[in-house]
């Protein structure tokens, strides 16, 4: 069994006892039986906190949105409003569960639940700090687009099953939109792959430091440019505005879950809100420096040095710090998403296609040659380091 | 329990069902899920004799190119699909009896 | 014991997941069942280490293909017109009890054959004890772009002539009516 946050956890003094002692009263070598308890465990942190990060996602979008629109947003539910989400998960829950008669059974059943394995199976590579990672796979990155893409699926299966022109509508749009923007974001994913010289997140993270002028943002320009390209298309990728035409409401009620109620319709709306905590995570991950923290705090060796502390006390202040990284950046992005979404109008179809196919693939191309000559020619180096260095000779020559 | 007789026996599941569907069905996308399971089958062949036999990374590049070419007939074939669709209102394999419109 | 067990999941929904495909009487879910079949053999190949092909298997089927096949449903549905163009009755699009027993028949043909090929490895089952999967990643890059790099080059203009190709056939044409 092979995951980080076990190999992590199996440093602790703690664990090696307990091992031992479940070996001993066991009878038999317990080991592999304690990575499985402590694996399944951290799997059920994962996404429970993932979870209420979804139901935070809601409550965080109707206050930011009344924020923007001069209102003043739930505010009765809790200290701000902040159990708003509970009382409609409580809400969703008790609805009924209202299947249509012309629908097809089994897709409608099926696609909610699609959906969310789509997105609860990316969780798994997302790197919450060196430590905290639930595996760090050597296709990591790859594994994720796989992954994501379940939920192009979903959308077009409800879409399909609710026998419904609306929902077949929106689940054709978004099952034609999620596929076409798949293409410039994982160019754009290849570019910065060339850039790091690995497809596992560990390696991708690595290859940046904790400074902004060592991340890979700000490498060389055409990665600056693919940071955008990026966080576009996952914004269409997501269906969220502007590009959150399956779910339009002026011209499709609300696109493919118009039939679905209760908490399928509660499924849907997590998967979405999840899907965009993982793609600001990702966009973290490639171009923002993902977990590393300045002056290596992360690994704790400064701590032990000039404070003489305890090692595992050290390396375990260092996870909580890259974590505090990871997710002050990730939801920085998200913060920006949901600004997007309630400061801009919504594309026509056309548009949308005419954006994805003429103005993002091509400059994402362009950003793949561009990354390779830069890696070639300046012999991976980023803007930062060539600047620095032609500085020093300068200031050398005098 | 993983071996190669496992795996073979798996693919040659997959290539009947294949045969199953190509055979039985007469609308042409089932037909070409069939076709899919049938490169599956293969590919999964692949990959099995280069882990068991001698691990020699090219039994993967060969499921790879498999896997691409799958890739490109499926879209080839359902952009044929619907242009004969489109000629004949049908997807029926009898309908296409004849080379000429 | 783990691998055991995802090799055991992985097989079931395969297998399973292509019973499914040729038993069932909706295309629709015929195209779902196939979507868990690919999922069940990215399992087994992830079993064997093949953790490149496993993911590119979840790319190119799960997001390519099986959108593809449902796109094309869609946009092929809705006629039903059971007589051919000499008014005698069509077979039905998913199959009768005819077409299934020719069916059979071939199936019985092709898996007597592939048994007796089969036949020597099932025989002779080795049971050394296999080797550690090692990462495969950079192993294919390297013999992607060295020994196959001939190959490498052909797929992808079999790709780009697939695309162009896909794009003129499926154009609705006008009528030009001067």
């Amino acid at each position: 069994m092979n995951s980080t946050v076990v190999t992590y956890l199996s440093q602790s003094k703690e664990l090696t006892l307990a091992t031992e002692w479940l070996t001993k009263a066991l009878g038999f070598n317990a080991s592999s039986l304690v990575a499985f308890i402590v694996f399944a465990v951290v799997c059920l942190i994962v996404v429970g906190v993932m979870s209420t990060i979804g139901g935070l996602g809601t409550y965080a979008e109707r206050k930011i949105s009344a924020d923007l629109q001069m209102r003043v947003g739930p505010n009765r539910v809790g200290p701000y409003g902040i159990l708003q989400f509970l009382a409609d998960g409580v809400k969703m829950i008790l609805k009924e569960d209202i299947i249509p008669s012309g629908a097809d059974r089994f897709t409608f059943i099926l696609a909610p639940f699609l959906c969310l394995i789509g997105v609860f199976a990316t969780l798994a590579v997302v790197p919450f700090s060196s430590g905290f990672m639930l595996a760090d796979l050597n296709v990591g990155i790859f594994y994720l687009l796989g992954m994501a893409s379940l939920v192009g699926v979903g959308v077009f299966l409800g879409g399909y099953a609710s026998n419904s022109k609306w929902s077949m509508l929106g689940g054709m749009r978004g099952a034609s939109q999620i596929i076409s923007y798949e293409i410039p974001a994982t160019i754009t994913i290849i570019s910065i792959v060339l850039l790091a010289g690995g497809l596992s997140m560990g390696t991708l993270i690595g290859g940046q430091g904790g400074m902004p002028q060592q991340w890979y943002l700000f490498h060389n320009p055409f990665s600056f440019i693919g940071f955008f390209i990026f966080f576009i298309a996952s914004l269409a990728e997501t269906n969220r505005a502007p590009f959150d035409l399956p779910e339009a409401e002026s011209e499709l009620v609300s696109g493919y879950h118009t039939e679905y109620s209760g908490m399928r319709f509660g499924l849907f709306a997590l998967a979405e809100y999840i899907e965009v905590f993982v793609v600001c995570g990702v966009a973290t991950a490639l171009f923002l420096g993902g977990y590393k923290v300045p002056f290596d705090l992360g690994t704790g060796s400064i701590l032990v040095e000039k404070l003489g502390m305890d090692e595992m006390l050290a390396k375990n202040l260092g996870q909580i710090l890259e974590i505090g990284s990871f997710f002050t950046k990730t939801l920085g992005l998200y913060y920006v998403v949901i600004w997007v979404r309630w400061t801009l109008p919504r594309l026509r179809v056309d548009q949308l296609m005419t954006l994805c196919w003429k103005y993002l693939t091509p400059i994402a191309i362009f950003n793949l040659l561009g990354c390779a000559v830069w890696m070639y020619a300046f012999d991976g180096k980023s803007i930062y380091s060539l600047l620095f260095e032609s500085v020093a000779s300068v200031a050398g020559h005098h | 329990m993983i071996n190669l007789g496992t795996y073979l026996g798996i693919s040659f599941a997959l290539f009947i069902c294949g045969i199953l569907v190509m055979v039985a069905r007469k609308n042409i996308i089932a037909i070409l899920l069939g076709i899919e399971l049938i490169l599956n089958a293969s590919a999964l062949n692949f990959a099995a004799y280069t882990k068991f036999s001698n691990n020699n990374i090219d039994g993967h590049i060969m499921s790879l190119f498999i896997i691409v070419t799958a890739a490109a007939e499926a879209a080839v074939g359902l952009g044929i699909v619907i242009r004969f669709f489109q000629l004949r209102e049908s997807i029926h394999i009898d309908d296409a009896a004849s080379l000429q419109n | 014991m783990f691998t055991n067990t995802l090799f055991l999941l992985s097989a079931a929904l395969t297998i399973g997941g292509a019973f499914a495909v040729v038993y069932s009487e909706n295309l629709m879910h015929a195209c779902i069942f196939l979507l868990a079949s690919f999922f069940g053999v990215a399992g087994l190949y992830a079993c064997i280490g093949a953790d490149f092909l496993a993911a590119t298997q979840l790319v190119v089927y799960a997001g390519g293909v099986v959108i593809l096949m449902l796109f094309a449903i869609m946009l092929t549905g809705g006629t039903a017109n059971n007589f051919n163009r000499f008014g005698l009755e069509k077979i039905a699009a998913m199959g009768n009890k005819k077409t299934y027993f020719m069916a059979g028949i071939t199936a019985v043909v092709s898996s007597l054959v592939l048994l007796k090929i089969i036949a020597n490895v099932l025989r002779n089952q080795s049971s050394a004890a296999l080797e550690a999967n090692l990462p495969t990643v950079e192993r294919i890059g390297t013999v992607l772009a060295t020994d196959h790099i001939l190959a490498f080059e052909i797929s992808s203009v079999l790709l780009l002539g697939a695309l162009i190709g896909a794009a003129v056939i499926s154009r609705p044409r006008t009528e030009k009516n001067d």
